[in-house]
């Protein structure tokens, strides 16, 4: 597969602050690749430069190869889905999707033909002749896609397209336009804060804070094996403990905690005598469970969830601890009240160095 | 209990309305019954009679159909220049960065704040240096002068409400910037062209004070009137005035009509 967005140490200052920072990444044609972080890291500002809205003030964005500097947004590949939809609302929906064919001078018959033919794409038949203000949200949303798609884009950016919409909506939304994705082989460049958004629709996603990349990873990798304090706690939900490395090798490193000694795979940059949280989730953390890794803790209250339970509890040093339970074994699980041992496997917890 | 609580408001609110609506109307509706008559004054007391005679009059008055006709001539021509220039000033002013933007906003709304015989002079004395005289081509340049505010102060308010997003999708779609102004600027517009442009018509027929200075030996309808003053007035005046007036509101009337009929098509 070819890079088909690249970007190289890219930054971006506006006056006197700095947006994004070295950034550097590529995304391969036909992916579907999400960019995530909280609101202000940088996201949307990084979409923009790959649509060429901005022109990054440091490095290089190469779209199939060629070099985008200097090129406008109507010179690039690439379409964009705005979070606002950016509807014409004084065209009809067929005119809307042919926007981007009547640009480059197709003949009306020709936009027609094309414009129901995507029309029928996203199970909106018959819709052509109706104004964007008559259709519902999900249903403007399908002609936001479309009109992008008509252009026959390398490259699909969307900036938080599914954040107008309600939960059901929402998740309904996801499914279709991972479908879509798939069927129409084009490159999806996703920003989302929703973690669970970007890890379940992505191929792979690029976590960033504060206009600095931090991960780039699938979204297990993400979840397992995350590389800074940041992604360990803002994908998933996750444990913080702090302690001094005693032991660090190639995949193991031991820390002394306030609760004992502990171990888990070892993160870059850990030197022994240096300060490091191990993180571990809530599901790796089993009641009772006789291993050398051990937390206990006094149980506050249970929020049950449904398939799980989350177990709130709190640690000796009054530091909270979240478990979840499985639905099943819920009836041994420890109650409101109760003090209870939890043990977890070492390759469950990961040590990274306090960054 | 329940009266004072309900009646007395709805009672001054009721009272409020009639006082309002009998200032604004009070002076057309004896404006217009002076029509009908038949004395040599445009007056209701004392009554002489019934008649239609003045509509004769009126059809029989030439001077005053060239004054007319020379004000929609004018009316015209101020259309013309000022809804584009107005338009051009309110796109470059929404475009700018905060200081500059205040700072031309000023410069661009004084005409407004100058009286009205002062841009009338000033346009003549300017004029004349580069040997243009009064007349038409001038009551134009004169009335545009100010009457462009009017259309920029519209269509910037209009501006205000228009999403930038929507220029940015058109333009990631491969717009020309010119294609985003004629197919998602200028529809997003037209309202508020239509009512500029109707705002500056009546701007336009109605200007006496900055017109009498440019005319030259043009006579506008409102100077031709403002001559009839000194050498004697008619009810015919009067019956041209219930001709505007009814024209105004039939033209509003279908107005609404249509503009229902699209709503309820949708």
């Amino acid at each position: 597969m070819s890079h088909s967005v690249e970007l190289t140490n890219v930054g971006m200052t506006f006056g006197a602050t700095r947006a994004v920072g070295d950034v550097s990444f590529a995304v391969e044609a036909g992916e579907f690749f999400s960019i995530l972080g909280p609101s202000g890291c940088g996201k949307t500002t990084i979409l923009r430069m790959i649509a060429g809205f901005l022109q990054p003030t440091e490095g290089r964005i190469a779209i199939g190869g060629r070099d985008m500097s200097g090129l406008g947004p109507n010179q690039r590949p690439t379409a964009m889905i705005f979070q606002s939809l950016a509807l014409f609302p004084l065209m009809p929906v067929w005119e809307n999707i042919a926007f981007g064919l009547e640009a480059r001078g197709a003949s009306k018959a020709e936009r027609r033909a094309k414009a129901d033919d995507l029309l029928k794409l996203i199970a909106l038949e018959g819709f052509g002749d109706r104004m964007p203000g008559e259709l519902s949200g999900g249903q403007r949303q399908r002609v936001a896609i479309a009109r992008a798609l008509a252009v026959e884009p390398q490259v699909l950016l969307l900036d938080e397209p599914l954040s107008a919409l309600d939960l059901k909506l929402r998740q309904h939304m996801r499914a279709e336009l991972r479908a879509l994705q798939k069927r129409t082989g084009v490159t999806f460049i996703y920003i989302t804060h929703d973690q669970s958004e970007a890890l379940a629709m992505s191929d792979r996603v690029a976590v960033m804070s504060a206009g600095v990349l931090q991960q780039v990873g699938a979204p297990r990798d993400l979840y397992e094996s995350p590389r800074t304090p940041f992604v360990a706690s803002f994908v998933g939900e996750t444990n913080a403990i702090s302690g001094t490395v005693v032991e660090v090798s190639d995949t193991v490193a031991t820390i002394d905690t306030a609760h004992g000694r502990m171990s888990g795979r070892s993160g870059e940059g850990l030197k022994s005598g240096g300060t490091a949280r191990l993180y571990v989730r809530p599901e790796a953390l089993v009641p009772g469970l006789d291993v050398e890794n051990r937390l206990t803790a006094t149980i506050e209250r249970s929020d049950f969830e449904g398939a799980f339970a989350l177990l709130h509890g709190r640690l000796a040093d009054g530091s909270p601890l979240v478990a979840s339970v499985g639905n099943t074994a819920l009836a041994e699980a420890p109650g409101p009240g109760e003090s209870a041992a939890f043990g977890f496997e070492t390759r469950h917890a990961v040590v990274l160095a306090d960054g | 209990m329940r009266w004072n609580a309900e009646a007395i408001p709805r009672f001054l609110f009721a009272l409020y309305m009639g006082a309002f609506f009998l200032y604004l109307f009070a002076p057309l509706a004896v404006m217009g019954a002076a029509t009908f008559n038949a004395s040599r004054f445009p007056t209701v007391t004392p009554w002489r009679g019934t008649t239609l005679e003045w509509f004769a009059a009126l059809a029989k008055d030439g001077a005053m159909w060239q004054a007319l006709w020379t004000s929609f001539v004018v009316a015209f021509f101020v259309v013309a220049v000022a809804l584009p220039v107005g338009t051009a000033a309110a796109l470059v002013l929404t475009s700018l960065h905060a200081r500059a933007r205040s700072l031309l906003y000023a410069l661009m709304v004084s005409p407004l704040l100058t009286p009205g015989v002062v841009i009338g002079i000033a346009t003549l004395v300017l004029w004349r240096r580069v040997g243009v005289g009064g007349g038409v081509f001038l009551i134009v340049v004169a009335q545009a002068s100010f009457i462009i505010c009017y259309v920029m102060l519209m269509i910037a308010a209009r501006l205000q409400r228009f999403d930038r997003t929507q220029e940015e999708a058109a333009l990631g779609l491969g717009a020309s910037k010119f294609m985003v102004f004629r197919r998602v600027l200028l529809p997003f517009l037209r309202p508020a062209l239509y009512a500029a442009g109707v705002l500056a018509v009546l701007q336009s027929i109605e200007n006496y004070n900055t017109t009498l200075f440019v005319r030259g030996f043009d006579t506008p309808l409102t100077v031709y009137i403002a001559t009839k003053v000194r050498t004697g007035l008619t009810p015919a005046v009067n019956a041209l005035a219930l001709i505007m007036i009814a024209a105004t509101v039939i033209g509003a009337i279908a107005y609404e009509v249509a503009r229902r009929r699209q709503t309820r098509r949708g």
